[in-house]
């Protein structure tokens, strides 16, 4: 993690028009009147923001130790919660950078996808396949809801992005996102008539047990949502670093125009983006249903927030930072909901959304800072 | 107070490690029409960016009437009396040529929200003479009576004319032309240099300007200065430049045509 | 029958005449002048008709739901100036309108007697027991205050709230602005929910809800002799009395619609419609960017504020769970519907917008049930149908169903000169270089530096 007091890779040449939109991320230290003639020279190493930034990441580390100390066990026990939990937010987190990357679209519609993977999965489980006991072949039909969930995923994305975001390529930017706002909201409606208003307990497939490491027990299930993404992220990066496609589409996140010229086919580059996104977002789906044996239709809404949360504390476009920042979130939110000495679970929202005000308004690059060669 | 409207010293920007200005000095006496010329790339426009507080440098200073821009935020620059206009034309689209020329009155214009809304006398008096100010600048600039145009359905000329209405109402001393002839056939680049010594002359404003037309710069202005990929090569009247061994072969490299045309 | 059909036919009449002056009466001149006296006479008399057409309406209009439909476009007035004048895309309009019914609640209640009576311990016993131009008794404790002047207090909070959550944000680019906005809308309703016990104090009752609140008092009103149409004013505004709770609203949305026009043809206004064109622009041209944001944060706020405080009055309680995203996005909607930055559409699509919120999928849903033998309860489908709206108003008519005047006419220009500046030649947006530098991670020098 890059300390808070260096500033990357803007040195010098600052915008004050950080206010105005038009600026890169990081220059935002940079707001009105603030460099005056006495800094010329030396590149500003401490600003105002950089100590308090500091201060405060300072004041968390003391907090989580304290918490530790006052409870070990509990402490760690929830931490197997939270990085399950930010397994699943690194796996959607992921759908909303890739395709901010690709096209400066906050994909509002995502979370709710991920919400539909969930009840279409849960779905096809338990009323199709019928399977609600943990077995052998019970996995099986798990490995295959997962692999269909994926494929409707990414398939309801690319249909939203060709029926609606295409045409609005060159729109204002205004346009796109309420007509992602407005996706968010058809899709919670699917989710109302597939699922219904209140919030359906569905059955796990997945072992009851738990082992023990010490004094913590590990619950399987949690093993198992990491042991399933681990490999998807690994797929996923192998897919972006070493395929045609995956080169196209860095291509296009890098200089659409020039990626035009090149003869890359910038149109069928996007679906692509999105039919990744949309997969991954089926598959947090899926297990999300394993792990907490419900679906809602508003789920959706609320960790989707969490999930972008988690992909602007790693930096919006960066797809490492997603994977960091969906764990970084998972933990905190685990930690809040469980561990001693934090809030507790009925300020879950305001501490992720609070987060989010923050980063974007103090960082808004993400805890990486701004520069990352690595987009998508 | 000094001659010298602006003083730029030692100005110096990087992007990374690209040095786009390089600790350029550029003073512009008071009531002078002078010019920044320069190849493609020179770093003419981020210099400009520097002036009008897009940019803060990373070393130097600019002092404009006496007083020190680094670090004043854009719209402050503007209303101590700097005005600008784009390289590519940057009008409101959507609102009126007059209201494209008010908003830049902005500054001098005191009616608050109360005032605005209960139409006090004052805001009302206010409001028709910024009005009649809006007018008047449309006719100097040579476009009279297109007020209630809406400045996108302006012909592309005419767009340009507006730009400078616009830059005027802000009241400046200095006024920044970027690139003003781009665009304009031979006939209307002509016709400019006489208006911007109207401009200069009847309004009293400084006038600096970039511009690749050497007709242009070297009819126009009273002094010119060269950048090259970043730095200063030379600075004199047009006489000088035109003579100028490092300017010669700094143009002959790239336009070469237009430096002999001049 | 007949009844109906005059009423039909009088305010049809009414809304005729000031149509025809709208659309070709004269604009300018004496003529002009008289011709808009006649059309605010029309204006009025066609308001004053409603709520009689209403109750002969036969269940497609019921009075109370006109009463929502005119807070709504209040609401939408107020966003319309953020979202339409200024250009700045705010999805936590719920803010402004949780501030405003809270500080009626607080105000026009007997929670602040509740407070103190609720906690028991001595050390804490706060309790407010003030009464002020109100039509509550005597003999009810709490904190009461005229409902004229909580909605000043309620302007001034939510505009407070305004500049506070825009101070921090309003340098953000648009779509982290959006982002951030939904955050505190999301962040407030659960710190109010929260709030019922801050170290032994109550605040806001949390999930109980604050309520009763009080009645709105006609005051002086009271001793006019009886109007036409609208008849006696009553000293109070029974829970129960619609009428009169519609002709309130509809004069507070009227202060509105005019301060909107006016700030809008003003510098102000002016100011907000140069940062929504080219805000960079506008900034050398010396317009202060945070500065005239704020303002449209603070003007907006304000109608929510109001229409928040009106509201409680309305529904009686003030429930933290009516503070929703959904909020939100019915009241931008309804500004998208209508066209942003018509002052006249963001009415029109906040009574649209709300009828078929509370009565409209009912109803018609009733009757397509009725006439085709089927089941389908139209409410089910109430969200999906709210971003619908928003999709296809984006896809196909993104400048609403009645577009601002220089929408209309700026249109044609688009296709005129979408080949004459060399940025749309790409096919970008209207400014390339701009999206260009963002994503390169450096300053601008990419994109201005175009030589």
């Amino acid at each position: 993690m890059a300390p808070y007091g260096a500033t990357p890779t803007c040195t010098s040449g600052k915008v004050h028009m950080a206010d105005a939109g038009i600026s890169a991320p990081q220059t935002q230290d940079a707001a009105i009147g603030q460099t005056g003639p006495a800094e010329f020279g030396a590149p500003r190493k401490y600003t105002t923001e950089s100590i308090l930034g500091i201060v405060v990441l300072g004041l968390a580390v003391a907090w989580i130790i304290w918490s530790f100390v006052s409870g070990p066990t509990l402490f760690l026990q929830v931490l197997t919660i939270g990085l399950s939990n930010g397994a699943l937010y690194a796996l959607i987190a992921l759908g909303y950078t890739m395709v901010y990357g690709i096209i400066e679209l906050i994909n509002f519609a995502h979370g709710d996808l991920f919400m539909l993977g969930s009840v279409m999965g849960a779905i096809f489980l338990e009323q199709w396949v019928g399977e609600l006991k943990s077995s052998a072949v019970a996995w099986l039909w798990l490995a295959l809801t997962i692999l269909f969930a994926m494929a409707s995923c990414a398939l309801i994305n690319v249909v939203i992005e060709r029926l609606a975001y295409r045409r609005l390529r060159n729109a204002p930017k205004l346009a796109p996102l309420i007509t992602a706002v407005g996706m968010s909201f058809i899709l919670q409606n699917i989710g109302i008539k597939l699922n219904g208003s209140a919030p359906h307990s569905r059955s796990s497939v997945l072992p009851k047990t738990s082992f023990a490491i010490g004094s913590v027990d590990v619950r399987i299930k949690y093993v198992v949502v990491v042991a399933i993404t681990v490999p998807l992220l690994l797929l996923m990066t192998w897919i972006v670093q070493k395929t045609r496609v995956g080169k196209a589409m860095r291509a296009t996140a890098q200089d659409r125009d020039a990626s035009l010229l090149m003869g890359i086919n910038v149109d069928r580059v996007i679906s692509y983006t999105f039919a990744l996104g949309g997969a991954l977002a089926g598959a947090a789906g899926v297990l999300f249903v394993q792990v907490n044996e419900q679906t809602r239709y508003d789920a959706g809404f609320r960790l989707g927030l969490i999930a972008f949360t988690a992909a602007v504390l790693g930096g919006v476009g960066n797809l490492l930072g997603a994977v960091v920042g969906g764990v970084l979130i998972g933990v905190i939110q685990s930690l809040n909901d469980g561990a001693p000495h934090f809030f507790g679970q009925k300020w879950t929202q305001t501490v992720m959304f609070s987060i989010l005000i923050v980063m974007v308004i103090f960082r808004p690059g993400g805890i990486f800072g701004a520069h990352q060669q690595e987009k998508v | 107070m000094s001659d010298l409207l602006l003083d730029a010293r030692k100005v110096r920007v990087e992007f990374g490690g690209l040095v786009a200005v390089n600790d350029v000095d550029f003073q512009i006496p008071r009531g002078s029409i002078v010019a920044l010329i320069g190849p493609n790339g020179a770093g003419k426009t981020t210099f400009f960016n520097v002036l009008t507080g897009l940019y803060s440098p990373t070393r130097g200073g600019v002092m404009f009437d006496d007083k020190n821009v680094v670090g004043v935020a854009p719209h402050k620059i503007a209303a101590s009396g700097l005005a600008r206009t784009f390289q590519n034309i940057r009008l409101f689209g959507a609102m009126t040529a007059a209201e494209n020329v008010m908003v830049a009155m902005h500054p001098h214009l005191k009616s608050g929200v109360a005032s605005t809304i209960f139409r006090t006398p004052k805001q009302r008096h206010e409001e028709r003479d910024a009005r009649s100010v809006a007018k008047e600048l449309l006719e100097f600039v040579g476009i009279g009576g297109t007020d209630e145009e809406f400045a996108k359905n302006l012909p592309y000329g005419d767009q340009r004319r507006l730009e400078v209405a616009r830059a005027l109402a802000l009241r400046p001393k200095l006024l920044l032309l970027d690139e003003p002839t781009a665009g304009m056939n031979p006939q209307e680049s002509a016709t400019f240099t006489s208006f911007v010594h109207k401009v200069r002359d009847e309004r009293g404003v400084t006038v600096l300007l970039i511009e690749h037309d050497m007709k242009v710069v070297m009819g126009v202005s009273e002094r010119i200065t060269v950048l090259e990929y970043g730095s200063k090569i030379a600075e004199g009247t047009p006489q000088e430049i035109r003579t100028d061994q490092r300017v010669i072969e700094a143009y002959l490299g790239k336009t070469g045509t237009e430096a002999a045309g001049g | 029958m007949s009844h109906e059909i005059l009423m039909l036919l009088r305010f049809g009449a009414i809304a005729g005449v000031f149509f025809v002056l709208f659309k070709f009466g004269p604009k300018t001149g004496a003529q002009g002048r008289v011709a808009k006296v006649i059309m605010a006479i029309a204006a009025v008399a066609a308001i004053a008709c409603v709520p009689s057409l209403a109750s002969t309406s036969a269940g497609a209009l019921p009075l109370g739901t006109v009463v929502l439909c005119s807070v709504y476009a209040l609401f939408a007035l107020g966003l319309n100036i953020v979202v339409g004048f200024a250009g700045l895309l705010d999805l936590g309009y719920v803010a402004f309108f949780l501030f405003g019914a809270y500080t009626a609640a607080f105000l026009m209640s007997d929670f602040g007697y509740q407070v103190s009576a609720r906690q028991g311990s001595s050390k804490h016993q706060f309790s407010f027991d003030i009464h002020f131009f109100t039509a509550a008794l005597d003999t009810i404790k709490g904190v009461h205050i005229s409902f004229w002047l909580v909605i000043i207090a309620a302007a001034l909070v939510a505009a407070f709230a305004g500049l506070l959550i825009g101070a921090p944000t309003l340098r953000l680019k648009s779509d982290y602005l959006a982002l951030v906005t939904l955050g505190f809308g999301e962040i407030l309703p659960e710190v109010f929910r929260n709030s019922d016990n801050v170290y032994g104090f109550n605040l806001t009752n949390g999930t109980k809800g604050i309520g009763p609140v009080d009645q709105i008092s006609m005051g002086y009103l009271h001793n006019l002799p009886k109007l036409p149409i609208v008849g006696k004013i009553p000293q109070t505004i029974t829970s129960a009395d619609n009428h009169t709770k519609f002709y309130v609203i509809v004069a507070i949305c009227a202060v509105f619609v005019y301060a909107s026009l006016k700030l809008r043809d003003g510098r102000l206004g002016r100011a907000w419609m140069a940062i929504r064109e080219d805000e960079l622009a506008a900034s050398l041209m010396g317009v202060p960017l945070m500065r005239t944001k704020l303002w449209s944060y603070a003007v907006g706020a304000v109608a929510g504020g109001v229409g928040g405080a009106f509201y409680a009055t309305i529904v009686g309680t003030v429930n933290v769970d009516s503070f929703t995203f959904a909020f939100s996005i019915i009241v931008l909607c309804a500004v998208i519907l209508g066209g942003m930055g018509n002052v006249w559409g963001a009415i029109a699509g906040g009574v649209v917008i709300t009828w078929f919120d509370y009565t409209g999928l009912t109803f018609l849903g009733g009757k397509v049930n009725q006439g085709l033998g089927t089941h389908i309860n139209l409410k089910d489908y109430e969200f999906g149908l709210f971003g619908l709206v928003l999709v296809v108003m984006m896809l196909f008519r993104p400048q609403g169903l009645i577009p601002a005047t220089r929408s209309k006419q700026v249109k044609r220009a688009d296709m005129k000169t979408a080949n004459d500046g060399d940025e749309d030649l790409i096919g970008f947006g209207s400014d390339p270089r701009v999206v260009e530098e963002d994503r390169l991670g450096y300053g601008m020098e990419v994109g201005v530096d175009h030589e």
